[in-house]
């Protein structure tokens, strides 16, 4: 989960990239804008889980 | 005895200070300048709180608690050198045993100078016995031969993923080490954390540590390897080569949080980054959510600015299309269109009316000819033509006297009477 907050960032790099791009057409920008503005959210709904999770393994015997 | 003097000033319950060194200048130092001088060279972290391995010679446990000895290394056959040593009460009363000449120790302690005497001497902190000093050897024994192995080549060290999604922690279960990871981790960023329990200590823990790691390797993307602190002989198992080869052999990056500044274990220098405690390692592992919040918030106004960017650009592109669309421009077009118009109408009425105006002359010049044939033209100019019983008369042959003619004239008739014809060749 937390691996593809990585993949997120880097997809919202991306994005931007495209959308500074003057080829991009403005169309093409507004969705990925809102594209990009789900991506923020998702990253800050990830930072901000609060709940730790524990496992630990079996010792063998 | 040929340490007398040396041995009054180990009465002393402290060393006195040594002055504090004057400036620099051309004039001959004053011997409180060098030995200030030396002190200070003498502060070296090399020389301060370091673990020396040595022979006991000329103990002496004086009255008021205080041990002064020497501690000895041969070296071919004779004695190759000898630091004078002194442990104060404080520390020799925690001592479970007594020393004597001929021993085989290991001390901890930190090299002090007495400016009074000239001298250098350790200041004994803690006092490992002969086995301990063996364990010493067998650890740099174990440091070559893993050395030897690349065990702890720079080149192997590999960096620390960036997000984890799970971390493992090889440690005890119970404690503050595995607390305080928790806790750090918690505050810093969501992650799973896998623990991997152990013993880190025992004649067995060794093995039981690098099983610990072997097991979790496969499950997380970082190991953390810790315990907290001890003494060399608590850290012992962390120096064991199958310790360090786990380490080696594990996929993923290990960080380890095992000794302290000076009991660095041969663990602390196989991982690929070494923490001073727990809690450090812990901070390495994860990033901080509080830096990840700050870099998403900028990445979110980047991407704003972005977009306001393109949509003035695409408003200014717009704004440019309707002045060309205006009204005015538009009427000016038409009025150009009829300009040009009106001018190829004037053009074509000119042709006309040249054309026209020439084809009137070439007209009027053809009547003027037509009329000069007219006979009428020709009865105005004078002539007259004869006609007889109605037929024209175009040759005297035609008459004979007394013929009665009819003459007409551009304004009227006559009758006249031949009297006479005479022949153009007659007369």
């Amino acid at each position: 989960m937390t691996e593809t907050y990585e993949e997120k960032i880097a997809l919202l790099r991306e994005i931007i990239q495209k959308i500074e791009d003057g080829s991009t057409s403005l169309d093409e920008s507004m969705k990925l804008y809102e594209q990009g503005a789900v991506l923020v959210r998702q990253c800050e709904t990830l930072l901000a889980a609060a709940e730790e999770k524990i496992t630990t393994l079996a010792r063998d015997a | 005895m040929h340490n007398i003097s040396f041995m009054d000033w180990f009465y002393r319950d402290e060393p006195a200070e040594a002055p504090e060194a004057p400036a620099v200048t051309d004039a001959p130092l004053t011997v409180a300048e060098v030995s200030a001088r030396i002190e200070t060279l003498l502060d070296s972290p090399d020389l301060q709180d370091i673990r020396v391995l040595g022979e006991v010679t000329n103990f002496k446990h004086h009255s008021r608690g205080h041990l002064y000895f020497s501690l000895s290394e041969k070296g071919g056959g004779s004695t190759a050198a000898v630091i004078k040593c002194v442990m104060w009460r404080s520390d020799a009363d925690r001592l479970a045993f007594e020393p004597e000449d001929g021993m085989e120790v290991t001390i901890a302690g930190s090299v002090r100078v007495y400016a009074p005497h000239g001298t250098y001497q350790i200041q004994v902190k803690s006092i490992a016995r002969g086995g301990a000093g063996e364990k010493y050897l067998l650890v740099e024994k174990w440091k070559k031969e893993l050395a030897a192995e690349g065990c702890f080549a720079t080149e192997r060290k590999r960096e620390l993923p960036a997000f984890p999604a799970r971390v493992g922690v090889v440690t005890s279960e119970t404690g503050a080490v595995i607390h305080d990871i928790r806790t750090v981790i918690a505050r810093r960023y969501p992650v799973e954390i896998v623990i991997s329990p152990t013993a880190v200590q025992g004649e067995t823990a060794h093995s039981e540590i690098a099983r610990a790691i072997e097991r979790v390797a496969g499950h997380v993307d970082v190991v953390i390897v810790a315990r907290g602190g001890g003494s060399f002989e608590d850290l012992f198992p962390f120096n064991h080569p199958d310790v360090v080869r786990a380490i080696v052999a594990c996929p993923v990056p290990v960080v380890s949080a095992v000794g302290h500044e000076v009991d660095v274990t041969l663990a602390d220098l196989a991982a690929d980054i070494r923490a001073p405690t727990p809690s450090a390692a812990a901070e390495l592992v994860v990033p901080d959510k509080k830096d990840l919040r700050l870099a998403l918030r900028e990445l979110k106004g980047q991407m704003g600015a972005a977009l306001q960017a393109k949509v003035a650009r695409a408003q200014d592109d717009l704004t440019g299309l309707r002045d060309r669309l205006r009204p005015q421009r538009f009427a000016k077009k038409v009025e150009e269109k009829r300009q040009a118009t009106a001018d190829l109408a004037d053009r074509l009425e000119r042709a006309y009316a040249t054309r026209c105006e020439r084809e009137r002359l070439v007209l009027s010049g053809l009547r003027t000819a037509l009329e000069g044939r007219s006979p009428k033209a020709l009865l105005a100019r004078g002539y007259c033509v004869a006609e007889k019983d109605g037929i024209l008369v175009t040759s005297v042959d035609a008459l004979a006297i007394s013929d009665r003619l009819s003459l007409r004239f551009s304004d009227g008739r006559s009758k006249v009477i031949v009297e006479r014809v005479d022949h153009d060749g007659n007369l």
